[in-house]
């Protein structure tokens, strides 16, 4: 299967900041690919990145194997949701219909026609009147219907009530089934993902801290709870993503291909909140240990 | 005379986030259970994957695979444009076949509340124990 | 994306629209009756002498007959004005409403490329405000044609206001003609441009105008008299018709209808002078009639720099041609700097 999204070493700077840095990836295709991480952590210049709407600063990215936004053809196949889904407020939810239909040479109009319809979306109505929710859709809807192989999402749900979330990421769902697609969506909500994603990469500080698929991710991390050891003793095979001690105990969050031996260990399974949370912890603990040389974390 | 086509929806799923058990394998279970219960017979058609996933809002990725591992186990075919639909039975016959079975729970029951233990340190016995076994029958 | 251009650009369409046909039927109304008056004025094919007094006949007439000097007014006020409301309201949103609300990630994920989007609609909008100018200003020059006709007979000696312009005149040289489109194009880049460099409407719209308000002043001052190296020439007093108040001339000899662009008397050294020398301040008399004749009398000249009539149209292409120069290289700097390195 082809790469959806191929980066290496890509970076890109603000000023003097470097909002993404050395950031190597091989998205897969045919996925639901995760992207989370805090705020400021680089996700939307990740994806601004992917869509053409930002050129890197420093190494490159191919996006179903061509230059990201170089031209008619590359938009064309591939979808953008931005954050908070801006939409033309002075034009009516028709209006954007037309918008795509007479910007995009692959648009479906059957199809959009048939979301709007399903989506009680009134055509006449102005976008600038909708609801956060409803915006969400009617940007999906443009961002679908001109059938890409691709669909980027920048934190498509964050400012949605739960129930507006759940229909949205149910809808957007019934897409990837229909229509084979492949998805990124960012998010700083890891429970969101969980039930959408079997793709995930953390993205923390501007750097790519782990990513792969869910399923490998969840059966090679591991946390272990056991007397208080020593970090330096523990054998090389386990990598360890956070760690925190008491006087007598120790709890280490793993990264490991083969199982674990010692029987000292009572090992227990991770779930993918647990498991971002230690590496954001990680990528902040480091730096806290440069600034102020502290090891043990209560 | 005109050919209605009604689909019907036979079983629906359900999602418990919480379980810890991986999402395809619930599927799985319920599919299962549906069986033994007899809500689903042979030739019944599983929901369609975009159905199940514009209800669940799970990856359809997900779906697949149970319905792929229902497959290997003999249960379900898929049929290429149609549908997914039930071929075998989990007549693992009424659960009053397996007497023995209830009656050596029963004892080891009736040893255990002996033995002191109360309803959590049960479950939590059979709990590891299960566990373990299971463990042991994969490697 | 022509679609999208005009549906975006609906309101401000309609709005020149109307405000055109407003002023058509103002002119519609008033003209014919104008025209009339003009007839009537006995100006055409007058000789000499009579021309001054038919001209100045006419022209009083107009400038208390209202609503004559009110349309002109109005007329003159509206070309001036045209090219910087463009400026505002169509240039500086242009770029700078779509960075602001965000809908750039909307359309410029469309399947068509942010070059040619934004060529789209610079040139349909572009020409929509070159042809609104220029129409605001032939249905002005067709409407006034009669009182260019008079002005332009006076020879600078009457003053009836307002109709106190020659072509030449600041107002009338920026109102006519094709300088028109030269504004308006520069007006309308000039705001798409500082709309994509501050990325606010708003504060574009601001900066926008001030700019080409000192533009607009600058050029008639400092500019135009440069385009073409201007002629002098050193005439008598009484050739050069002075206005004695303020020692200008108001004629060329043997250059009708020439731009005087400086004029001062200067005495017999050659030194230019601003006040009338004390001895032909007093009342006339035998050997001195006039002012004019007094001056003369003790050597005094009248130095002028002037353009000649002839230079009128070409003037006009080289300022015209400067803002479009001016406009398209506003519109380069558009397309660069939406480059995708910097959103």
């Amino acid at each position: 299967m082809s790469a959806a999204i191929e980066t290496e070493g890509l970076g890109k700077r603000y000023r003097r900041q470097w909002a993404l840095t050395d950031c190597t990836l091989s998205i897969p295709a045919g996925h639901v690919v995760g992207l989370v991480g805090p705020n400021g952590a680089g996700k939307t210049t990740l994806l601004s990145l992917a869509v053409g709407l930002l050129a890197p600063d420093a190494g490159t990215i191919e996006v179903l194997g061509g230059m990201p936004g170089a031209g008619p053809t590359q938009l064309a196949r591939v979808g953008f949701l931005a954050q908070d889904s801006p939409v033309y407020a002075g034009l009516s939810v028709a209006d954007h219909l037309k918008l795509g239909a007479r910007l995009n040479p692959g648009w479906d109009e059957g199809l959009a026609r048939g979301r709007v319809d399903r989506l009680d979306l009134d055509p006449g109505q102005k976008a600038g009147t909708l609801s956060g929710g409803q915006r969400a859709q009617l940007a999906l809807t443009l961002a679908i219907a001109k059938r890409p192989e691709l669909l980027i999402l920048d934190e498509p749900v964050a400012s949605l009530d739960p129930l507006a979330r759940r229909e949205f990421l149910a809808d957007l769902m019934q897409a990837v089934a229909e229509q084979q697609l492949s998805v990124v969506l960012s998010s700083h909500l890891v429970a969101d993902l969980e039930r959408v994603c079997d793709y995930l990469i953390v993205l923390v500080g501007s750097r790519v801290r782990v990513a792969g698929p869910v399923d490998e991710l969840l059966a090679t991390h591991h946390l272990l709870s056991g007397p208080y050891r020593d970090p330096a003793t523990l054998p090389g095979g386990l990598k360890v993503i956070s760690a925190s001690h008491t006087d007598v105990q120790t709890t280490l969050l793993v990264r490991t291909s083969g199982g674990i031996l010692d029987p000292a260990w009572t090992v227990f399974q991770v779930g993918l909140e647990d498991l971002v949370l230690a590496y954001m912890s990680q990528a902040t603990g480091r730096r806290r240990r440069d600034n102020h040389h502290l090891e043990v974390r209560k | 005379m005109y050919l209605v086509k009604c689909e019907v929806v036979v079983i629906e799923f359900h999602l418990d986030a919480r379980s810890g058990v991986a999402p395809y394998r619930q599927l799985i279970h319920q599919v299962r259970h549906a069986l033994r219960l007899g809500l689903l017979r042979e030739g019944d058609q599983l929901p369609k994957v975009k159905d199940v996933v514009a209800g669940l809002a799970i990856n359809p990725n997900t779906v697949l695979k149970a319905y792929r591992e229902l497959e290997y186990e003999g249960l379900v075919a898929a049929r290429p444009g149609i549908g997914t639909f039930v071929t075998g039975t989990l007549d693992g016959g009424p659960l009053a076949a397996h007497q023995p079975l209830r009656r050596d729970l029963a004892r080891w029951l009736a040893k255990a509340r002996r033995a002191g233990l109360d309803d959590e340190s049960i479950e939590a016995l059979f709990a590891s124990t299960f566990r373990s076994a299971s463990e042991e029958d994969i490697a | 994306m022509i679609w999208l251009t005009w549906r975006q650009f609906r309101i401000q369409t309609l709005a020149a629209a109307a405000a055109l046909a407003a002023f058509a039927i103002l002119l519609a109304a008033t003209g014919p009756h104008l025209a009339s008056l003009y007839a009537a004025s006995a100006i055409t094919g007058c000789h000499g002498g009579t021309c001054l007094t038919a001209v100045s006949g006419f022209l009083s007439r107009l400038s208390v007959t209202s609503p004559y000097s009110l349309v002109y007014e109005l007329g003159i006020g509206l070309i001036l004005a045209a090219p910087a409301i463009i400026g505002i309201f169509w240039g500086a949103p242009l770029i700078a409403r779509e960075l602001e609300t965000r809908t750039f990630t909307l359309v410029w994920n469309q399947s068509i490329t942010r070059t040619r989007w934004l060529a789209v609609k610079l040139t349909l909008t572009g020409l929509a405000a070159m042809a609104v100018t220029e129409a605001l200003s032939l249905m002005f020059a067709w409407w006034a044609d009669p009182i260019a006709k008079a002005t332009g007979l006076s020879q600078g000696f009457l003053v009836f206001p307002p109709f106190t312009g020659g072509r030449f005149s600041s107002l009338i040289f920026t109102t006519h003609g094709i300088t028109p489109l030269g504004y308006a194009a520069f007006a309308f880049t000039l705001g798409t441009a500082t709309g994509a460099l501050i990325r606010r409407a708003v504060p574009a719209m601001a900066v926008t105008l001030a700019i080409f308000a000192a533009v607009q002043l600058a050029m008639p001052l400092w500019v135009r008299p440069h385009l073409i190296p201007p002629d002098h020439t050193v005439a008598t007093i009484e050739s050069a018709q002075l206005d004695f108040g303020n020692l200008t001339a108001t004629v060329v000899p043997g250059h009708q209808g020439a731009w005087i662009i400086t004029s001062a008397a200067i005495n017999a050294a050659g030194h230019p002078v601003s006040t009338l020398p004390a001895p032909c301040l007093g009342p006339p008399d035998a050997k001195a009639p006039n002012p004019g004749q007094c001056m003369e009398s003790r050597g005094y000249r009248e130095a002028i720099t002037y353009e000649p009539a002839s230079r009128y149209w070409p003037i006009q292409w080289i300022e015209t041609g400067i803002f479009l120069a001016l406009a398209l290289t506003l519109a380069g700097f558009c397309f660069w700097r939406l480059g995708r390195r910097r959103t």
